[in-house]
């Protein structure tokens, strides 16, 4: 299931967000702006990652995208039939149609509690 | 493919899990018990070797894949993201015994050689407790050692000791005896004699005493509510017993000569001798005046007000002569209760520390709010991708989606965690001190029957007004309960679990079904103090109307279309259908 930290802080459009950058362990990034992996895993040392997480969870709960998602699950397993079902053949069929469509005005939620989280906490 | 463990269903593991166990055993299981992480408080359980733990994945180092397991065997960590990267499955392939993970994030078994789901009671247990021991925790230091998920078994659900059925087969004495004493009742056999014209047995009219039609629409629900229409019929109040017993006793007490049961009985009498003409129950509403003082008047009266403070007086009364204390969980204190007592519980969950504190309580129906669907206004971005998407969603289910309130709609939200406002923080024993939290409803024990209450008269002594509230409601003929029983309730909050939560063995025991069937309906129209109550009844496969002392058959359409104010909906295994002459289908698809 798609989860929050798939959202880059670029000037990217906020749809379609690139994939992140390999994993380097060049000792001159850390002068240059955070990247991906140090956010991330800033993020999951303070416990903000998990914060966040429940967020977007509670949002996503009030506007009915979970439900959505059921419903989609409940459909696709009706078609293929229970047993022949498995939990990745769930996360491939509704995952682009889920990232679709979270509500512009949850992203942009998240998207600003990050910003804050790494302005407070900025070296 | 799957097997029946408390009359849930639960997957059989796939070979590779069966494999593991056979090898392994639950030693593996049980060691990560020690990496389970409950954060935050009361929420949900991860995996991690130590608390603060980056889990990375063993082959690409990469720490923000969406899904990252962790083979129960050798403890390594891998990224499953297909089609793209698996290490986790190529570690499978590459190592025979290593194909059971565990998602790290939200603590649940993964095949990766099948690519799906598995499921381990022990582990199952494991997580469970570990979730459990957070929310129930005191400053004292006691700790639940017993594997059961929150909360003791209330005082009255204990295992009672159960008396095994035996047939009866009445002897031809004991037969002479039944006929010699009774009347019999209309013979249902002759099926053919009941031409359509003529009205099933027990329906009668109800005159109007001035204003009370509140009575009135109550009382035609209940002659025709299956267990206390049994009870009457069967003679297990008798008027006559009673009233001469209330004689010998001159205790000097007035209210002792007032029995709401025995009028009760009188009434059932009367309404099923086979008499169409009107009744007049009078006795019962002067009765009732006795036991209600303060709603003694000929004003109009809420219907609801009046449902409770009757099975109230029937109580009061048969209560006392039984001298039975008041267990209105069981019912065993009264014919009231036993018919419509249920079980509700409360979990109030404090948001600082996770502790959680659980009530029961009695109920003899469940008031519902008739609130405007939360949130309508974010559905607008939904709906687009609604079309794109190409699949019915289940309508019924999200029905905020379609801006219909529905009776499921109302139970949903009965059972919803609700977050308590800031002025109404709960007193947390852990903390000591007042703190946010968060409530949630669930039903323990299910009636026989159950009276739903919309709350559509709204009083507010704030702005010092009332008002009503006419706003429409989809009810269904047919009702699972299912998704709102605690064990229902509690399994959605620990996720996938094989777990038998909080009611569950109960049930299964007792083997009581959580479908309902509609039987009556009681409805309001017009205004808050100038309206009127009509009853809709459903006997026979057909739809009667009640309204005072007219009856008349009428389509089920029309009761569709009513505004529903009081539902009574009876356990299905003790919905008798009577005669089925009519070719009407029982299966109703609208729900």
């Amino acid at each position: 299931m798609s989860h929050s930290h798939k959202l880059v802080i670029k000037r990217s459009s906020m749809s379609r967000p690139p994939p992140p950058p390999p994993p380097t362990t060049n000792k001159d990034q850390q002068h240059q702006n955070p990247s991906f992996q140090e956010i991330n895993i800033k993020l999951i040392q303070s416990g903000e990652k998990e914060r966040l997480k429940e967020l977007l969870r509670e949002r996503l709960l009030e506007c009915g995208w979970i439900d959505e998602m059921k419903a989609l699950c409940r459909a696709f397993t009706r078609k293929k039939g229970r047993n022949n079902v498995t939990v990745d053949d769930l996360v491939h069929v509704i995952s682009p149609k889920g990232r679709a469509s979270v509500p512009n005005s949850v992203k942009a939620e998240l998207l600003q509690r990050i910003r804050a989280f790494l302005a407070s906490t900025a070296d | 493919m799957s097997s029946k463990i408390s009359g849930r269903v639960s997957p059989q593991p796939c070979p590779h899990l069966l494999d593991f166990c056979s090898r392994n055993g639950s030693k593996p299981f049980r060691a990560l018990q020690d990496c389970i992480r409950v954060k935050p408080p009361g929420g949900r359980a991860a995996i991690r070797r130590e608390p603060f733990e980056v889990p990375r994945c063993g082959t690409c180092d990469e720490s923000s894949r969406p899904r990252l397991y962790a083979c129960v065997a050798c403890a390594a960590v891998f990224c499953h993201a297909p089609p793209i990267h698996s290490h986790a499955s190529a570690h499978a392939l590459s190592v025979p015994g290593h194909e059971i993970a565990v998602d790290v994030d939200r603590a649940e078994l993964f095949c990766c050689a099948c690519r799906d789901q598995v499921y381990d009671r022990d582990f199952d247990a494991a997580v469970v407790l570990a979730q459990t021991i957070t929310s129930t925790t005191s400053t004292s230091g006691s700790t639940v050692t017993q594997c059961k998920a929150t909360g003791s078994q209330p005082d009255n659900l204990r295992k009672r000791r159960r008396v095994d059925y035996s047939l009866w087969d009445p002897n031809s004495r004991e037969n002479a005896i039944i006929e010699n004493h009774s009347i019999p009742l209309h013979d249902a056999t002759n099926g053919s004699l009941i031409s359509s014209t003529e009205l099933p047995w027990g329906l009668r009219g109800l005159n109007n005493l001035g204003n009370t039609c509140f009575m009135n629409s109550v009382l035609q629900a209940l002659l025709h509510t299956p267990p206390l229409r049994n009870y009457f019929l069967s003679d297990r109040h008798n008027r006559y017993y009673c009233q001469q017993k209330n004689g010998a006793t001159r205790n000097g007490s007035k209210n002792s000569r007032f029995c709401l049961a025995c009028d009760m009985d009188a009434m059932f009498s009367a309404v099923f001798s086979g008499d169409r003409t009107p009744y007049s129950p009078a006795k019962f509403l002067h009765s009732w005046w006795q036991h209600a003082a303060n709603l003694a008047s000929y004003e109009q009266q809420d219907a609801h007000e009046f449902f409770i403070s009757m099975l109230d007086g029937i109580h009061e009364k048969v209560a006392k002569e039984k001298r039975k204390t008041h267990s209105p969980g069981t019912g065993d204190c009264c014919i009231a209760h036993r018919v419509f007592s249920g079980i509700l519980r409360s979990d109030v969950m404090c948001m600082a520390c996770g502790f959680t504190s659980t009530t029961y309580d009695p109920c003899l129906d469940i008031s519902l709010d008739l609130e405007p669907s939360q949130g309508v206004s974010g559905k607008s971005s939904l709906a687009k991708s609604n079309n794109s998407c190409n699949v019915e969603a289940d309508c019924t289910g999200s029905s905020q989606n379609c801006g219909i309130s529905t009776l499921k709609g109302c139970l949903e939200r009965f059972t919803r965690a609700e977050k308590l406002g800031s002025d109404q923080k709960f007193f947390c024993q852990k903390c000591q001190v007042r703190q946010e939290s968060l409530k949630q409803m669930s039903i323990r024990k299910l009636p026989l029957v159950s009276c739903f209450h919309i709350k559509r008269f709204e009083h507010s002594s704030i702005r010092r007004m009332s008002r009503k509230v006419d706003r429409y409601l989809q009810f269904p003929f047919s009702l699972d309960m299912a998704p709102y029983l605690s064990s229902s309730i509690l399994r959605s909050r620990f996720g996938n679990r094989i777990f038998p939560f909080d009611g569950d063995e109960q049930d299964a025991c007792n083997e009581v079904s959580s479908e309902f069937e509609l039987f009556a309906v009681v409805t309001h129209t017009g205004k808050l103090d100038a309206g009127h109550y009509v009853t809709y009844l459903r006997l026979s496969n057909h739809w009667y109307k009640c309204d005072d002392a007219w009856i008349t058959r009428v389509n089920e359409s029309i009761v569709l279309a009513a505004q529903g104010y009081m539902m009574f909906y009876v356990q299905k295994m003790l919905y008798y259908k009577a005669s089925e002459k009519q070719a009407a289908s029982w299966c109703d698809v609208r729900k």
